[in-house]
């Protein structure tokens, strides 16, 4: 699992490709997917994410979280700290994602009132991020060669040229049978999508309320998940991102897990 | 002297086709409009605080009942063939409309979250149905090591494993049930399975009964007939006295169905009242018709109708008033059900009077007299010897009868306080039907079929997050626990010792509540980073303000619920010190107090029934004393009623209950009717001993008449295959029996006693 993804799509960091500019043409569906997901993100990024949570009857919830995440080429290592609510901060969870096929995530969490580090390891890619409506998946781990990708049209959405791509998973028991994803034509950003669950049901919205182009990468900085079906939602907000800044590699360690910010 | 009768003729005809037009109205409406309501839920009182309170809670922990279904495997549940079963019916079961898919949980679904030297894992127990001995043992020692779904998913002897449907209240029909059933039976072997829960228990109950009524009451009909055919000794007699059942019943269910009522279970004891209590009106109508023309042979037809109606027209609209009064007053009920139950059956009440004053005297002048089978060589003294000698007899042994009396009362007002409620639905079915067994079977393996939530709150955000208040929890869960009807409990608790021992690598002195409050908030935190946060929610919400306490009960038995919250209750002093309330919540508890509020209401309205045919009588005959003397059959009759229930141990329930309103009803009948006559023959003759012969005569022999008749009715659902349809037969008839022989014996000796209409008309001789 790439959780530097977390920051990919939540960040959605990206350049646009002067290449894909001119290629749109022909584009395949798949070809649109990839041009989404290996948008270049920077080599490391910094931000402060804000995640409120909010159910059906209206209850909410406010996360703050600092995180910092480092592209390593094979791998790519993400940290981050609780700041509140105060009877988590300093809670630091880390993850190491891989390029190699097959290989799953490794994770640790650090429990301040427990001071101990532990390895957590979880067989779900359906994971929901942290209790939110966000699936680690969701969150632009999902690799386009999982999927078979079709575009169904281009047409104009929230007043951007968008290519509107079906993806429909190879593997059977997937806990989607399909997602619609609305792609902004020349900065690669997906601006909404729709998922559909394995009775093909509409399950969940996604939608970009705002994206920013920050030290040259577009980020998106506030997206919702509204889960239909629960009428649960989850509105992630990034503030004071902070793109190629060098972060030291020793920043994505046990010990710094510890130490907190 | 041809034309009036013509003319009377014809009147009656126009009656008899103008009622027959408007029966075909109602009977239309009933046909098109009615429909069954078999969702108990609706009969609940939503504005009651328990019931809102209870509605809140069940909204924000996602209460629902859940359909169970076992799969059983004696060689043990490890193996591909049966755990490839447990998954296909899961996935089955998801699919399926009715049921939410995150609602359901097995072993396929259920997470497995483990601590392992290093940290923590979190695992489906299985996604692939594992195949080889390896795989096979791993499972079973993930569910050994997990206290969350050891003895509560699979079986302690391994051989059985749940699989849980919750649904929502409205979900459930006899439809959908057999298809869960065909869709556990595909499965069989050499696995077995087993379907059972809250929802099948009530769902079935509801069709159960009123199907059994079906069957049963054309039965009891037939009897009826029958006895009143022997009672009447006139075909045409008994027609027409069933008639006015049938027309008064279709008049009653037509104007329901006209007002959109559905009809609920209750209003099936609509036609059981309208039965007893139309059926006395032909009766008495007939019984002096049948006198008249025995003490006057030549009478022609109009001259009879005309004296039965000039003397008894008063007594037959006494008696209905009266007796609609009576059921009026369950208005007074919280429950709609019972409030409808209470206004139909009191307009059928008054229909059935309107037709026996309308009907039977038309059915006469339209058919002619009843023809008489031949013993009219009997001599008056002849025809009335039983009667004469049993008026005697009661007055001579009079104080045999009233210490009689006084010691049945006695005896019964000591049973009175025996009486208890049950709100079960399980015990309404048959002990060896398979309902009761599946149940039983599931209870002996798992924590059980029935659940009460304990729901506490909190004024402050975070209060279940302090390690204090979660050990209480424990402590009363543990409790709990110890009462053998309990099975299992299950709370945000068991979420924290479960992780706190996960966290300390699976060390069981950790199973406890961690000691710090952050350590709390980041277990919670961890949970829902790893787990599925939604599982959360169902014992704890956002806020950390309420919690949801699951208890699981082998039964619902409601002294037996009772213990189990009497055990609650005493933790509620220690939960107070920490600012928390206890409450409960669920269908378990709801039926509980929807039990209560029902035999509150009864009792309510049948001291308010009471009050009003006392002031409704001492009107009606201008005598305070005699409202009083009127009431006695119906105070004795309720006593026993009530009495013989404590006794022999039965429970009230919301049919046995309503059996106080028959008591009512039926009492008042005879009362009125024996009066009146008592009051005829006294202001006739003046003489007291006359009096009480002639009264025991005319009204003694029509009282009787309709006991056996009613009696005879209802004793035949002593053979319904549903419990609940037998103790109805044996109450109704009970009542019945102890209406009739505490009217001809007590209240006539009280009467007797009080020398009513007697000093009167002695004072009126001396002016």
């Amino acid at each position: 699992m790439k959780l530097g993804n977390v920051i990919t799509l939540t960040l959605l960091t990206g350049v646009l490709f002067s290449l894909s500019i001119f290629a749109q043409e022909n584009l395949t569906g798949r070809k649109i997917i990839e041009n989404v997901y290996y948008r270049p993100t920077g080599d490391d990024s910094k931000s402060d994410l804000t995640m409120t949570l909010i159910n059906s009857r209206g209850d909410e919830r406010v996360r703050e979280i600092q995180q910092f995440s480092k592209d390593f080429g094979e791998e790519e290592k993400n940290i981050m700290f609780f700041l509140s609510p105060a009877d988590v901060r300093n809670t630091s969870f880390m993850n190491w994602s891989y390029e190699e096929e097959g290989r799953d995530d490794d994770q640790w969490i650090y429990l301040p009132a427990l001071k101990k580090t532990k390895r957590i390891s979880s067989d779900s890619k359906s994971d929901y991020f942290m209790g939110s409506d966000f699936t680690y998946d969701d969150l632009g781990d999902r690799h386009p060669s999982e999927d078979t990708h079709k575009l169904l049209r281009e047409e104009t959405f929230g007043g951007e040229e968008c290519y509107v791509v079906e993806s429909i998973p190879i593997e059977d028991d997937y806990m989607y049978s399909r997602t619609i994803t609305w792609i902004i034509k020349d900065k690669w950003i997906g601006l909404k999508k729709e998922f559909y669950d394995e009775d093909d049901e509409h399950l969940k919205n996604l939608t970009v309320e705002k994206y920013d182009k920050i030290d040259g990468y577009w980020v998106i900085t506030h997206s919702v998940m509204h889960n239909i079906q629960k009428d649960h939602k989850t509105i992630m907000i990034l503030k004071n991102v902070n793109i190629n800044t060098g972060l030291d590699d020793g920043m994505f360690t046990e010990r710094m897990m510890k130490r907190g910010i | 002297m041809k034309c009036p009768k013509n003319i009377h003729m014809i009147r009656s005809l126009a009656v008899l086709i103008f009622i027959a037009a408007l029966t075909l109205l109602f009977l239309d409406r009933m046909l098109k409009n009615s429909r069954m309501e078999t969702d108990l839920d609706e009969y609940m009182p939503y504005d009651h605080p328990a019931f809102v309170f209870s509605d809140q809670a069940e909204k924000l922990f996602d209460i629902k009942d859940g359909i169970l279904i076992a799969i059983e495997n004696k060689n043990g549940i490890y193996n591909s063939g049966t755990l490839k079963k447990i998954k296909d019916i899961t996935k089955k079961l998801q699919k399926t409309e009715e049921i939410n898919k995150d609602d359901v949980t097995s072993l396929y679904t259920a997470e497995n979250i483990m601590g392992t030297e290093t940290g923590l894992d979190v695992k489906d127990f299985y996604n692939k149905v594992p195949q080889d001995e390896e795989k096979l043992n791993q499972l079973r020692e993930d569910v050994r090591n997990n206290e969350m779904v050891f003895k509560r998913i699979v079986s302690e002897n391994e051989q059985i494993s749940l699989i849980v449907a919750e649904i929502e209240d409205d979900v459930f029909s006899l439809e959908f049930y057999h298809r869960i059933l065909d869709l556990a039976k595909s499965y069989e072997g050499p696995e077995k399975l087993y379907v059972a829960g809250v929802p099948i228990v009530e769902g079935t109950l509801a069709y159960l009964g009123p199907k059994d009524m079906q069957i049963m009451v054309p039965i009891v009909i037939a009897v009826i007939i029958l006895v009143l055919y022997f009672v009447l000794r006139s075909v045409r007699n008994t027609i027409l006295t069933l008639l006015v059942v049938l027309l008064s019943t279709i008049w009653a269910f037509g104007l329901m169905a006209m007002f959109g009522i559905p009809i609920y279970s209750v209003s099936t004891m609509i036609p059981v009242m309208l039965i007893a209590i139309g059926v006395a009106d032909g009766i008495h109508l007939y019984s002096h018709l049948d006198l008249f023309l025995f003490e006057h042979p030549g009478a022609n037809k109009l001259e009879a109708v005309k004296d039965m109606l000039k003397e008894m027209w008063k007594p037959v609209v006494m008696t209905s008033v009266t007796t609609a009064v009576g059921f009026i007053s369950l208005l007074s009920s919280d429950v709609y059900p019972i409030k409808y139950f209470g206004v139909f059956t009191s307009f059928g009440v008054m229909m059935a009077m309107v037709f026996s004053l309308v009907l039977i005297p038309a059915g006469i002048m339209v058919f002619g007299l009843p023809k008489r089978k031949a013993h009219k060589e009997k001599s008056k003294e002849d025809n009335g010897k039983l009667a004469y000698s049993f008026a005697d007899w009661t007055v001579k042994f009079k104080w045999i009868v009233i210490s009689i009396t006084g010691i049945i009362v006695i005896i019964s007002v000591i049973g009175i306080n025996k009486v208890w409620i049950n709100s079960s639905f399980l015990e309404k079915f048959e002990k060896d039907s398979d309902i009761v067994q599946t149940d039983d079977f599931i209870n002996q393996h798992f924590g059980g079929t029935n659940t009460i939530n304990v729901i506490l709150d909190s004024e402050n955000n975070d209060a279940f997050k302090q390690p204090e208040v979660q050990r209480i929890i424990d402590e009363m869960q543990n409790d709990v626990e110890s009462i053998d009807v309990v099975g299992n409990s299950f709370s945000l608790a068991d979420y924290l010792k479960r992780m706190n021992k996960v966290m300390h690598g699976d060390d069981e002195t950790y199973n406890v509540i961690p000691d710090s409050r952050d350590l709390i908030a980041q277990y919670l935190l961890l949970y829902e980073m790893s787990g599925d946060p939604d599982n959360l929610w169902k014992v704890v919400d956002y806020d950390y303000r309420q919690a949801n306490v699951n208890i699981q009960l082998k039964s619902d038995n409601s002294k037996e619920i009772n213990r189990a919250i009497a055990a609650i209750e005493k933790y509620r002093d220690d939960f107070e010190k920490v600012s928390v309330n206890i409450n409960y919540a669920g269908s378990g508890y709801k039926a509980l107090v929807f039990t209560d509020l029902i035999l509150e209401g009864q009792i309510q309205s049948l001291l308010l029934s009471v009050v009003i045919i006392i002031v409704l009588l001492s009107l009606m005959f201008k005598k305070i004393k005699i409202g009083f003397i009127g009431a006695i059959p119906i105070v004795i009759t309720a006593i026993i009623s009530f009495g013989l229930m404590g006794l022999l141990d039965i429970a009230l329930s919301t049919t046995t209950a309503l059996i106080s309103s028959i008591a009512v009803g039926i009492g008042i009948d005879y009362a009125v009717h024996f009066i009146e006559r008592y009051k005829i023959y006294a202001l006739e003759s003046g003489d007291k001993n006359i009096t009480i012969k002639e009264t025991m005569h005319h009204s003694g022999r029509a009282i009787i008449f309709n006991a056996i008749v009613v009696i005879a009715g209802f004793l035949v659902l002593l053979f319904s295959v549903f419990p609940p349809n037998r103790s109805l037969g044996a109450l109704v008839s009970l009542n019945m029996f102890t209406s009739f022989l505490g009217t001809v014996t007590i209240m006539f000796l009280v009467l007797y006693k009080s020398d009513t209409y007697f000093k009167k008309k002695r004072n009126n001789n001396e002016d």
